[in-house]
């Protein structure tokens, strides 16, 4: 019960970050146009420039919940590698309260008013004539620092769970960097000759 | 307490925190806003009404609206793409039959694979596996020393984040203010300098001692030129030319860098068709892991912008300055004090990190020394080699650890990177004796 509520949040963070991460394809291909209508057809566009931004920042910030989700921020994770699960437990639900809540609050609560007085008079982009609305961009930081919150109460609960029985509850997984990807074969591989 | 001393603090304690191994982009982001709210506390004042709040917020969006760092996703989506084209075996195997002459030659095709590929895709892990897996066992299988075998695949991987276009120099661009197009025309002859050195260590090496290289045998080479002149078509010609492409659009002024790697992630994408490796879950996979890579990165950017803004309010800058100021440095002393603390910080800390919360610290200093910070950004560079390929913590070695036969020991492949680690070295004095290695070709092309 408790362990499909936490691979919901995952699956919440991860389906955002998925519908998000296709802003690369849509970035890739405009500015590709973009390239081609100005060196080929000496036409270059109004809103190229805004809207390369806009899909980058729309594209990570959004993505901050997924990649917590698959632990995929960077951590200086020398020594924490070393200890045993439940040590790990215990020092990062300490640092969840002091490290990862303040700030998050602080990005939810920030965020909320700058996008507020952004969207009060409709903010639109200073940098062509075409006025490419971008107070949709600022209404992500409140946003996205929700959806770290939501993915952080996941991460806190899991960390009770480990705390309880000793090893990490499961995450939810989607892909894999190739390297890791391959390491995990090759373990796999070697226990099945280990084991004939 | 003063606000000096506050950001002595701030500064001491996140040190400290960092090492307790949470995600480091929130505890930068967690502290500026606690000691932000303490530094601009007026009494009386609404909770909500702290100017921290606004800081916070203003260097979110600065990030978000970042035009330099729009390269990265794109660069990043390139990357992942060309890792999913299937390029990888036909280039070492076309490598590795036209190299087929020099002594050493699988080694060197090796190398030179590794570096074009890392230069492509510019993410380290994947490129030191995949050889790992395709090129580790032929050398071996052929009778290659397992030092040399693995010193080659370590080291050639790590230059992807040297050499051009390389996401590492769009970082440092974006934390120095340098102009990346600058940086990318400054690191291209150091950065064949160093791939030109690992060669010659090579050819020199398997010259003197052939054993250490024994030469394939005839029937596995005997492959006509003409056929060799088309396998080199097929897989070495299209990524050199994307590269060069991509490379050259920047570096001729025809297009920004993030325009260029637009251009270099669609020629990716074409790439992957043409070796027919194009597929609906491979573009997927593509996709999601750019999401994820450039959160990493960009979050990092959000927490260090939020701390480094609190950090200088506090007078935290000035008290570094006077600090090393006051140590009596001479510009020789002060780069190599700020290049050991560079090395030693390699160890645990990946060079995202680096490069975003550790060479701004550096950065102020420069002007005070006369050292250019482009210059100071090769220097950099090429010292983040090491942070790869330096015990304990060499990430190359672990990676191809991870994958190589049980047999080759973890100390083996450590043994074989200490020659490549010597070359980064030598690279970085002859960088530092003959400073027109870096300033050639920024001013050719851009003049002072």
């Amino acid at each position: 019960m408790l362990q499909k509520f936490l691979i919901g949040i995952d699956r919440f963070s991860m389906a955002v970050g998925h519908a998000f991460a296709w802003c690369i394809l849509i970035l890739t291909l405009g500015t590709s146009y973009e390239v081609f209508m100005r060196y080929v057809l000496n036409n270059p566009t109004s809103w190229a420039f805004d809207m390369s931004y806009i899909l980058y920042g729309g594209l990570f910030i959004m993505s901050g919940a997924y990649a917590l989700s698959r632990n995929a921020h960077v951590r200086g994770d020398v020594l924490f590698r070393l200890l045993r699960p439940r040590a790990q437990a215990a020092i990062e639900l300490v640092l969840y309260f002091i490290f990862f809540y303040p700030g998050v609050t602080a990005l939810i609560i920030a965020g909320y008013g700058y996008a507020h007085d952004s969207f009060g008079y409709r903010e639109v982009s200073v940098n062509s004539p075409v006025g490419v609305p971008i107070w949709q961009l600022k209404a992500l930081i409140p946003l996205a620092g929700t959806m770290l919150f939501i993915q952080g109460i996941a991460q806190v609960i899991r960390c009770i769970l480990c705390l309880q029985t000793g090893h990490w509850p499961s995450q939810l997984h989607d892909v894999e960097e190739l390297e890791s990807m391959l390491q995990h074969e090759h373990e796999a591989q070697a226990a099945e000759k280990g084991g004939q | 307490m003063t606000n000096p001393q506050l950001a002595l603090l701030m500064l001491g304690s996140f040190i400290f925190i960092i090492l307790a191994g949470f995600p480091i982009a929130f505890t930068l982001m967690a502290m500026g806003v606690m000691f932000g709210y303490y530094a601009y506390y007026v009494p009386g004042q609404d909770f909500f009404d702290s100017r921290v709040f606004y800081l916070l917020s203003q260097n979110t969006f600065s990030i978000m609206n970042n035009d330099v760092l729009t390269a990265v996703p794109l660069f990043l989506f390139m990357g992942y793409m060309i890792e999913r084209s299937n390029i990888l075996d036909r280039l070492f195997h076309s490598l590795q039959v036209a190299l087929r002459a020099i002594p050493g030659a699988m080694a060197v095709a090796a190398l030179v694979t590794c570096a074009l590929f890392a230069t492509a895709t510019g993410i380290v892990g994947a490129v030191v596996t995949l050889m790992g897996l395709l090129a580790f066992p032929a050398m071996l299988k052929a009778g290659y020393d397992q030092k040399l075998s693995s010193g080659v695949i370590c080291a050639g991987g790590t230059l992807g984040i040297l050499i051009p276009p390389s996401i590492m120099l769009i970082v440092y661009g974006a934390t120095s203010a340098v102009s990346v197009v600058r940086l990318y025309a400054a690191a291209l002859v150091p950065g064949f300098l160093l791939a030109g050195l690992y060669v010659a260590y090579v050819i020199v090496l398997t010259t003197i001692k052939p054993k250490l290289a024994p030469k394939l045998p005839r029937e596995q080479t005997d492959i006509p030129w003409s056929k060799v002149a088309v396998m080199l078509f097929q897989a070495f010609v299209p990524l050199a030319v994307l590269i060069l492409s991509v490379l050259g659009a920047i570096l001729f002024g025809l297009a920004t860098p993030s325009e260029a790697a637009a251009i270099g992630a669609l020629g990716a994408m074409v790439l992957a068709m043409a070796y027919r490796a194009f597929t609906w879950g491979r573009l997927k996979e593509a996709v999601f892991l750019t999401a994820r890579t450039s959160a990493m990165v960009c979050w990092l950017f959000v927490g260090s912008w939020t701390f480094s803004s609190i950090f200088s309010y506090l007078g935290g800058e000035g008290l570094i300055k006077d600090f090393v100021l006051g140590l009596n440095l001479n510009t020789l002393t002060f780069l190599l004090l700020s290049q050991l603390i560079i090395f030693l910080l390699g160890w645990p800390l990946e060079w995202s990190e680096i490069i975003i919360i550790f060479v701004p610290i550096f950065l102020p200093l420069l002007p005070h020394f006369n050292v250019d910070p482009m210059f100071f950004g090769i220097l950099v560079a090429l010292n983040l080699q090491t942070s790869f390929l330096t015990p304990p913590m060499a990430m190359s070695a672990y990676y191809l650890k991870g994958i190589a036969p049980k047999h080759v020991l973890l100390w083996t492949i450590f043994k074989g990177c200490f020659p490549f680690l010597a070359m980064v070295f030598v690279t970085m004095f002859l960088v530092y004796v003959f400073p027109q290695i870096v300033f050639w070709l920024p001013n050719l092309f851009y003049g002072n």
